[in-house]
């Protein structure tokens, strides 16, 4: 009695560590691949390959690092809680490939754009509409995630004959286009202007002042505050009108909690932009991505204990105790080394570009 | 048979095979070839001879171009499993899941972490630093051939696991880690990515012999790389009959479609020991419509006895037999590969051997030239034979005697099925020509650009301020150009 409620106890410790490292994955990813789609984003509006060359040089040696992240997510993601990875990737599965493919046709781009020489301007393109479609429907899936999906036991798949299989497991029981909602495709438009205000910043940072992208890009940060400002706001009303289970959390009797945190939310967005206006550039993108931790924080805390909300709890999606522990004792080390070496590499191709020096020396 | 096999269950297969298929076109070369890289840079630091600095950042290109391919392919397939196969997903989680999250971590991040300094840092980290990211390049890419492949043997052969409230159960992670598969299995996948890229290095080298560009910048690579083959090639051969004894233990169904073997025993009572050379199988009738059969040679190669009995198809009820047509061709394919690659070696070692390895000689050989040229894609046709083998012989189960397939598979209708299939038909495609494309312009362009080393490292020496450790205002290296002088 004694040893398994024990035992209980610490699965349920391993499954919370392992949700949070989980959001600190995808944070990571939005954070730092946030900034160079966003900087795709704004190459959508380059009048010139040149501009492109350049704004994709300016992130040649990590963008990929970046997107490993994202990889590393869905690791842990099917490592940790495979319950979830197998129903949610099957409700996803149109956002999730669409979201994929900009991905890629952005990644097949960046390999492309440098040893081509007629197709130079399709690569370029296809970079710059990759970097747009990738946020969008990666922000459609969230979206879709936060309202739940409809599940059932048994055979998965509709139309064969059950031959007597029976199981427990509860799978994704939906149809395709269940996650298409006017307020996912509200958070695709969010997470796009998101990763605009961040490319921005990144541009603004990455690029010598006077340079003709770090002017062009000083004034799409401008704007791209406000929309994304008026983005926040109109995302937690929406939320809080829809997600009863955010409601209850915000409006509960921690409310001033939240309200502390939403305030010191205001300050960082204060601070970027008072920051960026004194072309304090790397500051001004730091203090913008520390509204991007507090944001996502906020989120996943009015989530809890809900990984995927009304659907699967934290502990009810986890793996069995052995499996947690193992996993735990593998990973807890790597983790940390990872990050330093990822950091190294960061380090080494830091500094600032121009327009000219990127592209102008061949 | 595959009973349960309806036209949506079907489709999922399919297209995950096809997804798998595309991945692995990419990602042994990348395993294979950041080792030879590896070793060509060690050659080019330990003898300061610039030739292998030449031809080290020429297959370099070659190199970035397929990882690029081979990671868009690769996070499909990370996709795919939990889209296609999403109740297979959560069933093998406790197990599976936990070795692909292991992967993911342990080795793609790993590399990550270091493929960026490979490719981009010339000039901009050390000598010895850039060797040491070369070397964790290759380490990190074979970690994760190994775990996919602990992942993926153990659905041949699961061990150390129990089938409980639905979930796939570890009971001894030791068992299930080295499973009975794996223990042959990923001796054989590592050892074919190294196969694979030593051919793809003497194929490129032979071609340009054969072009007269550079004939002696590429024989230096040549000589090596054969003498290498001479060693690896039948190893691989090697390998691959242990695996096959494997297979023949624990899969008795998975053999008996590879080699066509439907009946245990022959009308007179006696054990069948035919090895079929060429057949038509007919899965319904449950026998061969025609053979051509060598005696004995199955009970030998399988038992290693002159009469040791091989359990065919007819042991088994007919709602657990594999398709044959495939494994058993996609085998006979594999094999007579692994013969004509190992007879290629033999071939240039005794070229070598006569002392005909140089320009004047070789060119006087053009079909020893073509030869190699062509077996650089023997290799990729080798590992796709041994893993429909692999994968098809391992029907109707997805999870070899624990799980069916049909029971695997999301919930999905037909025609999202097709929509999702033609998409990554065409996107597969996309990825396939425009690697395929850059390969061959960077194939046509050759060794002559490829400047001087001291173009970049000579700064190192003189000024080290902190801007040459990579920060300050640098323009970034690109994989085939170093620019580091440029703009100073
Ligand atoms: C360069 C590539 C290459 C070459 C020359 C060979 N193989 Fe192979 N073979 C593979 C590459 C490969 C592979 C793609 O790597 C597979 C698929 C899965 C695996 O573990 O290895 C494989 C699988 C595989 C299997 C199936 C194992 C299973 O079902 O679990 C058998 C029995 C063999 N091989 C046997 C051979 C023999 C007898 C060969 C030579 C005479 C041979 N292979 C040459
Ligand atoms: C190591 C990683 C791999 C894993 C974990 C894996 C897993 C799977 C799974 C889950 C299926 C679907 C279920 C089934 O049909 O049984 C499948 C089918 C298939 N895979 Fe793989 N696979 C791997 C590698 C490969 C590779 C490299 C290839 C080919 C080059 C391949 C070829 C196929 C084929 C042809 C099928 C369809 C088999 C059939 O349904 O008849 N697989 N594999
Ligand atoms: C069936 C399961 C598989 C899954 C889920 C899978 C997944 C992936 C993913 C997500 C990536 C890209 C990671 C990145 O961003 O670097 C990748 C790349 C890679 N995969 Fe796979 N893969 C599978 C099968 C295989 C097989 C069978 C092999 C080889 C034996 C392999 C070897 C590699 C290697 C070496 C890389 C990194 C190098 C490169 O991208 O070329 N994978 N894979």
């Amino acid at each position: 009695m004694e040893l398994s409620s024990d035992i209980v106890r610490i699965v349920s410790a391993l499954s919370t560590w392992w949700w949070m490292i989980l959001g600190l994955m995808f944070l990571l990813y939005i954070a730092l691949d946030g900034a160079d789609l966003g900087a795709g984003i704004f190459a959508l509006f380059s009048k010139d390959e040149e501009e492109r060359g350049a704004i994709m040089a300016s992130m040649a040696g990590f963008w990929d690092g970046n997107e490993t992240w994202l990889v590393v997510a869905g690791g842990v993601l099917f490592g940790a809680f495979p319950l979830v990875y197998g129903s949610a990737f099957n409700f996803l599965m149109i956002p999730l490939m669409l979201a994929l493919w900009g991905i890629i046709s952005r990644a097949v781009a960046f390999e492309f754009h440098i040893h081509a020489r007629s197709s130079k301007r399709l690569w370029g393109w296809a970079f710059a509409i990759g970097s747009l479609v990738a946020p969008f429907f990666a922000g459609v899936s969230l979206g879709a995630v936060l309202q739940g999906f409809p599940m059932k036991s048994g055979i998965a798949m509709s139309g064969i004959a059950d031959r007597g299989f029976t199981t427990p497991v509860m799978h994704y029981a939906g149809g395709a286009m269940d996650f298409l909602t006017p307020f996912s495709i509200w958070t695709g438009f969010g997470a796009v202007i998101a990763a605009g205000l961040a490319g921005g910043l990144f541009l603004c940072a990455r690029f010598l002042p006077g340079d003709v992208i770090h002017e062009r890009a000083k004034s799409w940060t401008n704007l791209f505050s406000y929309l994304a400002l008026i983005a926040i706001v109109i995302t937690l009303v929406w939320s809080y009108a829809i997600f009863p289970w955010a409601a209850a959390k915000w409006t509960g009797p921690n409310w001033w909690i939240w309200a502390i945190w939403f305030v010191i939310v205001l300050f960082f967005a204060f601070k970027s932009m008072t920051n960026h206006s004194m072309q304090h550039d790397f500051i001004a993108l730091l203090w913008g991505e520390g509204v991007v931790v507090l944001l996502w924080a906020a989120m996943w805390a009015t989530m809890f204990p809900y990984i995927v909300p009304g659907t699967w709890t934290v502990q009810a999606a986890s793996n069995p105790a052995n499996s947690m522990a193992v996993f735990t004792l593998f990973m807890t080390g790597f983790v940390p080394v990872m990050i330093m070496y990822n950091w190294y590499q960061i380090w080494v191709f830091r500094g600032r570009f121009t327009k000219k020096s990127v592209y102008g020396a061949h | 048979m595959i009973i349960e096999n309806s036209l949506p269950v079907l489709l999922s297969r399919l297209d995950f095979a096809w997804i798998t298929s595309m991945h692995i076109l990419w990602t042994p070369m990348t395993i294979g070839m950041s080792w030879l890289l590896f070793f060509m840079e060690l050659a080019w630091l330990k003898s300061g001879d610039e030739r292998w600095y030449k031809l080290n950042r020429f297959f370099e290109k070659i190199f970035i171009i397929n990882f690029g391919a081979g990671v868009a392919t690769g996070v499909t397939m990370e996709m795919a499993f939990g889209i296609l196969y999403g109740p297979f997903s959560q069933a093998v989680g406790p197990f599976f899941g936990n070795i692909l999250g292991f992967e993911t971590i342990t080795a793609f991040m790993y590399e990550a972490g270091f493929i960026g300094l490979m490719v981009f840092g010339w000039g901009k980290i050390s000598k010895g630093m850039h060797l040491f990211a070369t070397f964790n390049v290759g380490i990190s890419s074979s970690l994760s051939a190994m775990w996919i492949l602990v992942a993926n043997s153990w659905m041949q052969t699961p061990d150390g696991v129990v089938l409980k409230d639905g979930l796939f159960q570890v009971t001894n992670w030791w068992h299930a880690i080295i499973n009975d598969n794996f223990v042959w299995g990923f001796p054989h996948m590592w050892v074919a990515t190294v196969e694979l890229a030593l051919f793809v290095f003497a194929s490129v080298s032979a071609w340009f012999v054969l072009k007269n560009r550079n004939a002696d910048l590429f024989i230096k690579l040549l000589k090596p790389t054969l003498l290498a083959l001479l060693i690896v090639a039948p190893l691989q051969i090697y390998i691959g009959d242990s695996a096959g004894k494997d297979v023949a233990d624990t899969q008795p169904t998975s053999l008996a479609a590879m080699e066509g073997h439907f009946h245990t025993y022959l009308p007179d009572g006696k054990p069948n020991t035919s090895w079929n050379l060429i057949a038509i199988p007919d899965v319904e009738a449950g026998k061969n419509l025609f053979s051509i059969q060598i005696p004995h040679v199955l009970s030998l190669l399988e038992t290693h006895t002159w009469n040791g009995v091989v359990k065919g198809m007819d042991q088994y009820p007919v709602n657990e037999r594999p398709d044959v047509w495939v494994p058993f061709y996609a085998f006979r394919v594999m094999v007579a590969i692994g013969f004509a690659l190992f007879f290629v070696a033999i071939w240039g070692n005794w070229l070598r051997m006569r002392g005909k390895m140089n320009a004047s000689e070789l060119r006087k050989h053009p079909w020893f030239l073509r030869a190699v040229v062509f077996s650089g894609f023997l290799p990729f046709l080798a590992i796709w034979g041994g893993w429909w083998v692999r994968e098809i012989g391992r029907q109707p189960w997805v999870v070899f005697g624990m799980m069916r397939t049909y029971e695997g598979v999301s919930n999905m209708g037909v025609t999202q099925e097709i929509v999702w299939f033609v998409g990554y038909i065409i996107f597969e495609l996309v990825v396939w020509s425009g690697a395929w494309y850059f390969f061959t312009r960077v194939i046509q362009k050759g060794v002559n650009d490829i400047p001087h080393s001291d173009t970049l490292f000579q700064h190192h020496s003189e000024d080290h301020d902190a801007a040459q450790a990579g920060g300050g205002h640098v323009a970034p290296t690109f994989a085939h150009k170093p620019m580091m002088h440029s703009d100073r």
